[in-house]
Parts: structure tokens; sequence; C-alpha cells
């Protein structure tokens, strides 16, 4: 009797498996679609997002670029415009609304140089480095307060007032060096030593040509 | 999660064992199968027997229609997936001339060496045949290259390079399949029965 049951059902066993085939096809069709999440995990990003790690200071950078580091790459996310009126030395311009243009990808997403962003202060520059990582971009940093705080410290660095430690000397000397080295002139370096001009002429130096002695003859041969 | 090698949920040192132990499954399952017979093979040309077909279609649909499950829940990311790259020219070359070996001899290479392991003579030669090819084909490879490499395509599959929508291709995909079992059904009861 059991048996009989069982043939009667298997004998539809290829209708049965049709229907299930089909209807797990369909099924991909009607099912709702949902847009997926690309890029790193939400935890992730959000690990990434809190840590302080991205931003590099402007001595940093100056330092950098002091030495011709050749490991990182600075983009300047400003407008062309801005770009062009002023920018740091060796920066090339991505505007931050060509971020994930293709030529821009070139230069964002690689692993060899580090990318450092930079734009007014950091707050576009933030906004970039968010997108490029949840795009799991490598290597990518922040310059800390960007070209502004760039001329405040490094362009024209602010003497510390006299109760200050030895320590923030040192740093304005740096900076102020580096400042030269980025083109500021200060007037300490333009005024020039006033050539005081001579009156009488020089005096002859006499030059006493002293003779050789004759060595003594010495042995050997 | 998956892929779960690229994904590193398995070390990426376990990929050739994992491959070993997957290849010994699938040659102890095409042998199990009769598929090392060339004449099980050649019956889908002769319209006798039509396993092949059948299985192949099979594998395929419900694998993709797994993976496609499989990426909506997000077990899997489809596009992680390894896409064999394109060589328009190549690949119909290629294909008639497989396609030519494949009614000759009654094996894919596939099955041939499952045929091999049971010392089938044909599949012996069909084997060595297979060697001298290549032999050959390495030997004038400066001549082949640039049929080889010729027209790249890139790692692009059909609903990449049409812009169609993979469900509806699978449920196309489905029905073709179900469409060919069919046909290949009626086909057989015409055709005369051969037995081997």
């Amino acid at each position: 009797m059991d048996k009989k049951k069982i043939a009667k059902v298997t004998r539809f066993r290829y209708q049965i498996l049709t229907i299930i085939f089909l209807v797990l096809a369909g099924g991909l069709v009607l099912l709702p679609k949902y847009q997926k999440q690309e890029g790193i995990k939400t935890e992730y990003l959000l690990n990434h997002s809190i840590s302080p790690e991205r931003y590099i200071s402007t001595d940093q950078i100056a330092d950098k670029l002091i030495n011709q580091d050749p490991s990182f790459i600075l983009v300047d996310l400003r407008d062309e415009d801005s770009y062009n009126n002023y920018a740091i030395p060796n920066a090339i311009n991505i505007p931050f609304s060509k971020l994930f243009d293709e030529e821009s990808l070139m230069y964002l997403n690689q692993s060899q140089f580090d990318v450092v962003f930079y734009s007014n202060d950091n707050f576009y520059a933030d906004q970039a480095w968010m997108l490029c990582t949840r795009r799991d971009f490598k290597n990518l940093r922040v310059l800390k307060g960007g070209i502004n705080r760039w001329f405040k410290t490094i362009i024209k660095p602010e003497m510390p007032s006299e109760d200050k430690a030895k320590a923030e000397f040192d740093l304005y000397a740096t900076r102020k060096a580096s400042s030269m080295y980025f083109g500021v002139m200060y007037p300490e370096q333009v005024i020039e030593k006033e050539v005081k001009t001579v009156s009488k002429p020089a005096p002859k130096k006499v030059i006493t040509v002293k003779k050789k002695k004759k060595r003594p003859v010495e042995g050997g041969c | 999660m998956g892929p779960l090698i690229p994904n590193g949920v398995i070390p990426a040192d376990w990929d050739s064992i994992i491959a070993i132990l997957i290849g010994l499954v699938f040659g102890f399952i095409l042998e199990a199968s009769g598929f090392s017979s060339s004449r099980k093979l050649a019956g889908v040309f002769y319209g006798y027997d039509f396993a092949v077909l059948k299985v192949f279609f099979t594998a395929a649909a419900v694998s993709v229609i797994g993976i496609y499950y499989m990426d909506y829940l997000g077990y899997l990311d489809v596009g992680q997936l390894y896409v064999h790259p394109t060589y328009l020219k190549g690949a119909i070359i290629g294909g008639v001339i497989m396609g030519v070996g494949f009614i000759a001899g009654g094996f894919c290479p596939g099955t041939s060496l499952c045929a091999v392991a049971i010392g089938k003579l044909d599949a012996w030669i069909y084997v060595a045949g297979i060697i001298v090819g290549v032999f050959i084909f390495s030997e004038f490879f400066t001549f082949f290259e640039p049929l080889y490499a010729g027209d790249f395509l890139g790692n692009v599959t059909l609903v990449d390079s049409f812009g169609w929508n993979p469900y509806w291709v699978i449920f196309i995909f489905s029905i073709i399949a179900i469409i060919a079992f069919v046909v290949a059904d009626i086909v057989r009861k015409r055709v005369k029965k051969v037995f081997y």
C-alpha cells in the first residue's frame, strides 16, 4: 500500500522537480531588491573614522617637502582658482567635486604612495578621506588644519612670547627656517650690512718669500 | 562573508589542497555516473543518451540559482567571484576545435582523464593526442599568440556586457533548461536505442 503511494508520487517526480526549479528561479526575479552596501564594512569605517591616526601636521609635511620625501602625494581639494592662486608646493589639484573621476582615481586608489588631503581647513579633506576610506582606498592622510594652518605655522610662524619654554622657540626657529625654504623673506634677512667705504688705499702687504733652506744632504743613494 | 578564500575565512594556503579534494570528488562522480564512457558523451550528438546535457545544464542552473540566493542573503558576493577572461577570437576557434574533438573522440578533457584512470584504451590515445596538441601549441606559441591573446574583452559576463538584469537571465536560462530537457526526452524516444 505504502509502496503504491510512493510510486504514485514518484511518477510525477520530474514535474515536481521542474516546479521547484521554476519557483526558485522565479523567486529571484520577484524578490524585492535592495541597495547593497558597497565598500568596507560599517564597523571598520567607524573604527577608522574615530581614530585620529589619519591626521598629519603641517610641520611633518614641511619636513617631508624639504627633505624631498618621494613617498607621498599632496592632494589639494579646493577649486581650481584657489589652487592656481596658491598651493602647497608639489600638490596636485583634485577639486572635491571631481574626487571620483577616472583621472583622480589613478592617484587615490593605489598602494604605493601615501595620499595627503588638504583643503582650506580639514573639513573637506575629512569628507574626502571618509568617502575614499569607504571605498577601501589605502594610505590616506589628512593635513590637520589644512592650508590655513599651513599659513599660520609654516609660512607666517608666530614668534612665541618671552615666557614660553625653549622648545617653543626651537619650533619657531624650525618653522622660520622652513618658511625661508618656501620663499618667505624676513626683514633681518633683507637688511644689508653697510659696506664701509675705505678711504685710504689698502696697505701693501709685504709678502716675504722664504727661501727654502737647502736640506742637508742625507745619506742614501 | 564569501567567497571563503579571498575573504580570509579559509587561509589562502589551503586552496591547492581544497582544489585537489574537489577534483577527486568530481572525478569520482564523473566516473560513477558513467561519464567515462565515450559512448555516453557521443550519445548527446546521436540522440540516444542526453545524460551529459542534462547533468551539466542542471549543475549550471542549480548553482547559479544558489549563488544568487546566497548573494541576496549576503553570504556571498557575486562581484568577488572569478570570471574567466574573454578572448573572443580564440574562444570561437578553440570552441570549434574542441567541439570537433568532442564528437570525434567522445570525451571532454575532464572525462578523458577519468577514463584514463579506469584504463580505457581510446582514452589513453585521446589524452596522448591532447598532449601532442599541447606540445605543438607551445612550440608554435609565438605564431599562435595574436590569435590566443587577440580580441581581449576582459573578465566580462553576458550580464555585464549587455546590461541585462541577472535575475531575469537566470529565470530565462532555467526555462531554456527545462525546454531542453523536454525536447531531449522527445528526441531520445524517437531515436533507436543503443545499448552499451
